[in-house]
Formats: C-alpha cells, sequence, structure tokens
C-alpha cells in the first residue's frame, strides 16, 4: 500500500512536474516513465502517481480518489474545487489574459461576445465590473472565434503570446498569473498528515534549490 | 418528449437491503449514544420559514435551500440545517425549561445545491447534538467526549482524526490587523486553503517578513501541543491569547483521558466564521474523502431568537458514515434478523395468521408464504 497517491495532469505540466518530483527525492526508473501506464509506483513504493487530463486533476483530489495534486492555477480557478493549495510550484508559469483583434469592442459598454475554454473564469472577471457576456464555450483554437467574428474577444491561457500574434491578436488584459500548484484533499491533509507534510517539505527544499539555481 | 419515469434527480438516491440495515444499525447506535449521555430526543418541522434559516446559517449556506412561497407569500424552505431549528425551539417552547438543555435529533436537509462536487448528495441524514446554556470547557469537551465513544462504538477510532480550532484565534488576529471586510474574506480563504505562499504575501503588507512567514507555516501543517506553543510565540493579540489558552485547557484534558491520538489542533480550520463563536471541529475517517461531521461552539445563534445564550453542538453526517462503513465490511456483523426464518403455508387463513401470530408472539421471524390457498 502506497502512502499517498498523487494525480499528475498530463501535457503540458507533466514533464516539469516528474522533473521537480524526482528533485525532491521520488525515484522513477526511464522504463516508468517511457511506459504508457495512467499509474505508476515510485522506486520507494511510499508514492503511487496516476496521469489524467488537466481538468480531472482536481475531480480525483477532492473525491479523495488522489490525495494530492500537480495541477495548472487555470484548471483550479475554473473548477472550483473546495481544495486545499498548500504550495505555488513555479512550474507552468503562463497568464490568463483577455485578448482580441484591439481594444475597440471592450471600450463599448453594450454586449460583450466572450471566447473561451474558461466561461466560469471569463464570466467572473466580466462579472465583476458589470459588464454584459455572452460566453461561448469552446474547446480549442480558441484564437479563431475573433477572427472568424463568433466572438469580440477570448479569455484564455498564454504562455509566449506566440499563437496570438500569429493569429493577429493582443493581450488586452491579464487577468490573473497562472502557475502549477499543489492541491491537496482536505480529508487526506489530516488523515495523512504526516506524509503530506513530508512531500511539502521535501518539494519546498526543491524550489528553494531550483531558485538558487542548483 | 416527457421525462421518463425512472429518472432519480441529482443528489437523490434509495437505500435497501444490507446497507439499509447498517444505515439503521449506526443511527440506533449513535441515538443510544446520546441517550446514555441524557439528550432528549426533538423533531423538527421539515418546512419552515426562510428567514429562520437566513437568521441561523447565515445568507451564503441558507441561500442553497429548496425554497417556495407559502399561501400568505411569505418565502418557505425545506429544512438545509436543523440547528437554527432547534436554537429557536430552544428560545421559545423551552424557554422555562432548566439549563442546559441536551436535545438530540436524526433529520434529513435539503439543499438545492450539493456542498461541494464530492459531497454529491442534495438529501443527507444528519444526527446531532446541541448542549444549550452551558458555556464552560466542560461542555465543549463533553460533546467531544460523545464523538470519541460514537467513533468507539462503530470502530472508527484507530481511523479517525478530529481537528480542533477555536475561531478567536483569527478573529483576534484580523481585528489587530484592523482588516475590513473584504480583506478579512481574503485572509480567511487563504487560510481556509492552507494556501502559505500567498497568505505570506498578503500579511507582509502588515507585519514583518519572519512573522508572516512563521504564521504562514504556522497554519499549514496541523499537530498537537507543539502547535500551540509555537502559536503562543507568534501571536500576542490578548483575544487570540484567550482563545490559545482555551484551546490547551482542553488539550490537558484530553491527554489526561490519553485520547490524543485521535485529535489534532488545526489554526487553519476557519470555514465558517460567521457562525461559530468559539471552539470548532472536523471529524474525518479513512475511507472518506470529505468530513463525515462538523460542530463547535455558536454562542451567538440564540440571541436572533431572543434569547442569547451561550450553544456547543456536533452533527454526524448519516450517509457519509454509511458509505465508509458499508464499503469496509462492516456490515456482516450489522445484519439484522439473521435469525432462520419460518416460512408459513397453511390450508386457510385462520390457521396461517393464528399460527403467524403465536410465532411473532414468541418473537420468530417468519415468512408469510402469499401464493393464495384455497379455502
Amino acid at each position: 500500500m502506497t502512502d499517498l497517491t498523487i494525480a499528475i495532469a498530463k501535457g503540458r505540466l507533466q514533464e516539469e512536474a516528474l522533473e521537480l518530483l524526482t528533485s525532491a527525492g521520488l525515484g522513477f526508473s526511464s522504463e516508468t516513465l517511457s511506459s504508457r501506464r495512467l499509474a505508476v509506483e515510485d522506486e520507494s513504493g511510499r508514492y503511487c502517481l496516476i496521469f489524467v487530463k488537466p481538468a480531472d486533476v482536481p475531480v480525483y483530489v477532492e473525491h479523495g480518489i488522489a490525495d494530492c495534486g500537480i495541477v495548472g492555477r487555470d484548471v483550479l480557478l475554473e473548477s472550483d474545487a473546495d481544495l486545499l493549495q498548500p504550495l505555488s510550484l513555479n512550474i507552468g508559469a503562463c497568464r490568463i489574459v483577455v485578448a482580441a483583434k484591439d481594444d475597440t469592442p471592450l471600450r463599448q459598454l453594450g454586449m460583450l461576445r466572450v471566447a473561451t475554454k474558461y466561461p466560469r473564469i471569463a464570466a467572473q472577471h466580466f462579472g465583476a465590473r458589470g459588464v454584459a457576456v455572452d460566453i461561448i464555450k469552446l474547446s480549442g483554437s480558441v484564437e479563431l472565434a475573433p477572427v472568424l467574428g463568433l466572438a469580440d474577444c477570448i479569455v484564455d491561457l498564454v504562455e509566449t503570446g506566440k499563437t496570438l500574434q500569429e493569429n493577429g491578436l493582443g493581450i488586452i488584459e491579464v487577468i490573473t498569473d497562472s502557475a502549477a500548484r499543489l492541491v491537496v484533499n482536505r480529508a487526506s491533509y489530516q488523515l495523512k498528515a504526516e506524509a503530506v507534510g513530508q512531500l511539502i517539505k521535501s518539494l519546498e527544499v526543491a524550489l528553494l534549490r531550483r531558485a538558487s539555481g542548483d | 418528449m416527457s421525462e421518463p419515469l425512472s429518472r432519480i434527480p441529482a443528489g437523490m438516491r434509495y437505500y435497501s437491503g444490507s446497507e439499509a440495515r447498517l444505515r439503521r444499525e449506526i443511527e440506533n447506535t449513535l441515538v443510544s449514544t446520546f441517550g446514555g449521555w441524557s439528550y432528549e430526543e426533538i423533531t423538527t418541522p421539515t418546512v419552515d420559514y426562510y428567514s429562520l434559516f437566513e437568521h441561523g446559517m447565515g445568507r451564503s449556506q441558507a441561500h442553497h435551500a429548496f425554497r417556495f412561497t407559502d399561501t400568505d407569500g411569505r418565502m418557505l424552505a425545506i429544512r438545509p440545517d436543523v440547528t437554527s431549528l432547534v436554537a429557536r425551539a430552544a428560545a421559545t417552547l423551552f424557554a422555562e425549561r432548566e439549563r442546559p438543555l441536551r436535545l438530540c435529533y436524526v433529520a434529513p436537509v435539503f439543499r438545492q445545491q450539493p456542498q461541494s462536487h464530492a459531497e454529491w448528495r442534495r438529501e443527507s441524514t444528519q444526527i446531532g447534538c446541541e448542549l444549550i446554556g452551558a458555556s464552560s470547557s466542560v461542555s465543549d469537551m463533553e460533546v467531544l467526549a460523545i464523538v470519541c465513544e460514537v467513533l468507539d462504538h462503530l470502530n472508527l477510532d484507530r481511523h479517525c482524526s478530529i481537528t480542533l480550532n477555536d475561531v478567536e484565534v483569527f478573529n483576534g488576529i484580523a481585528e489587530e490587523m484592523h482588516l475590513g471586510p473584504d480583506a478579512r474574506n481574503e485572509m480567511r480563504e487563504l487560510v481556509d486553503t492552507r494556501n502559505a505562499v500567498d497568505l505570506e504575501r498578503f500579511l507582509a503588507h502588515y507585519s514583518c517578513l519572519a512573522d508572516s512567514r512563521a504564521f504562514a507555516q504556522l497554519i499549514q501543517l496541523s499537530g498537537k501541543r507543539k502547535t500551540l506553543a509555537e502559536a503562543r510565540r507568534l501571536i500576542t493579540n490578548a483575544r487570540s491569547q484567550a482563545a490559545l489558552d482555551r484551546l490547551e485547557r482542553l488539550w490537558s484534558v484530553i491527554e489526561s483521558l490519553q485520547l490524543e491520538d485521535r485529535f489534532e489542533i488545526d489554526l487553519g480550520d476557519v470555514s465558517r466564521l460567521d457562525y461559530y463563536t468559539g471552539l470548532t471541529f472536523k471529524i474525518y475517517v479513512s475511507g472518506a474523502g470529505t468530513r463525515v461531521g462538523s460542530g463547535g461552539r455558536y454562542d451567538g445563534l440564540t440571541a436572533s431568537f431572543g434569547r442569547a445564550e451561550p450553544a456547543v453542538g456536533f452533527v454526524l453526517e448519516l450517509d457519509a458514515l454509511t458509505e465508509v462503513l458499508f464499503a469496509r465490511g462492516y456490515e456482516s456483523s450489522l445484519i439484522h434478523g439473521s435469525a432462520e426464518a419460518t416460512k408459513l403455508t397453511a390450508n386457510n387463513l385462520r390457521d396461517l395468521f393464528v399460527t403467524a401470530r403465536k410465532k411473532r408472539a414468541r418473537g420468530k421471524r417468519v415468512v408469510i408464504n402469499s401464493i393464495e390457498v384455497s379455502d
């Protein structure tokens, strides 16, 4: 029986998260990492990692199927999950922004059409300033929406801004920064306090070591 | 197309068979334990005025109730909470009764929205105790002792963690920092999610870096007596200190009863500051991803019903407990009526039921063969 199950967001964050866990003392053989298995144990047998879609990380952790998770802040804000967030991980840094061809539509006071993969974040952002919005939920290639006239602007995650640029869009406004977080289930935090505490400590040490450029 | 009748609304469910028997057995165990501590059962209305719950639980919680209007236009709600109803009865029906009042209840509560994604139920049965009219640390310990006994009876004593906090620790700090309502709520949220990084950043505006960091670390991990000593060193305002004193006294009693393995001091538990006024606790058991119970001191509640008096209580979630114990296979020892049943068939109805009634009078289990007999 492993001590802790950690859910890792597949894709963008996966590699960096594994590197960080490795420098925090978890060991993975190269054959484990190259395999296509969705659940693997570290060499000590204390940790079990499961690889799931980013949006599913909060789901597994909130239900306590995974004790901890590593996932982007964008996903957390969108999910509204009731989770503990004891650590910011300094990996997968990017921003959630409002982008458009230019800022004209945003200066008008009527209805704003917003295309996004993040309907909750978008609704909250524009709701806080009393702007009426029609939120158009898309699953990808959001940058196309203003170009083709489906929306006035988009709310999306931006790493370098290159995709925006290539599609003739610019950042109008940064909603928030979004780096990866360590999230923990509320019950596991108490019932497995020792193991969770150890994981947090060793991740902190690993982050400090990285920050000082070791 | 019409909605199929087979469909069950989200958050609702049936119980049957061994799961239903287990659920009833847990209920009986809890109620008889409460009886053993002299708590009297009270049954409350299922439907009551919305304004009662709004006063009792706070608007943000009451908002989740199923609501509709009465014939006179007043807003009604299907009870989303039992404590408000008990507190009102204490202030009105039981106004003349000798204090303290010891009341307990078993009652389903309803919410339009589940509390979180993991707590998917919209109907859940709460089993709770309220001790009204006693403010001493004796009564705080009394309710904790009842919780411990319940966990013993359910064989969960080695698989549980009860976290303790006193909301006045946080209130004292917020007061000292002169936080406005928004800033106070922001800090509450950072503490509640144990978001040490952002909390440290938040506190740095108010305090020196070393103290901010130390405090952020403090709320991050729960612990035993050492946590209190560390908190004392960092938190020096009188209001918080008084709360830490109370926690320490309680902890000493817990230690003297050798129950400290089940308890943790968790200064980060600040989830319902608007409701609780002193001690708060949450009950976790292995196998449940969310808490199975919670409680605390709510000295401000009965005042809204016209009679201010101290009160402390807790609720246990019957459905969550059933789920955990059922998954553990605990049901085998609790299945009732495992005694062999006598199957009764007779040539005429009179004989059949004379026999059945005789066997029942002796306490035997019977099954009537319902195939029609010819007279």
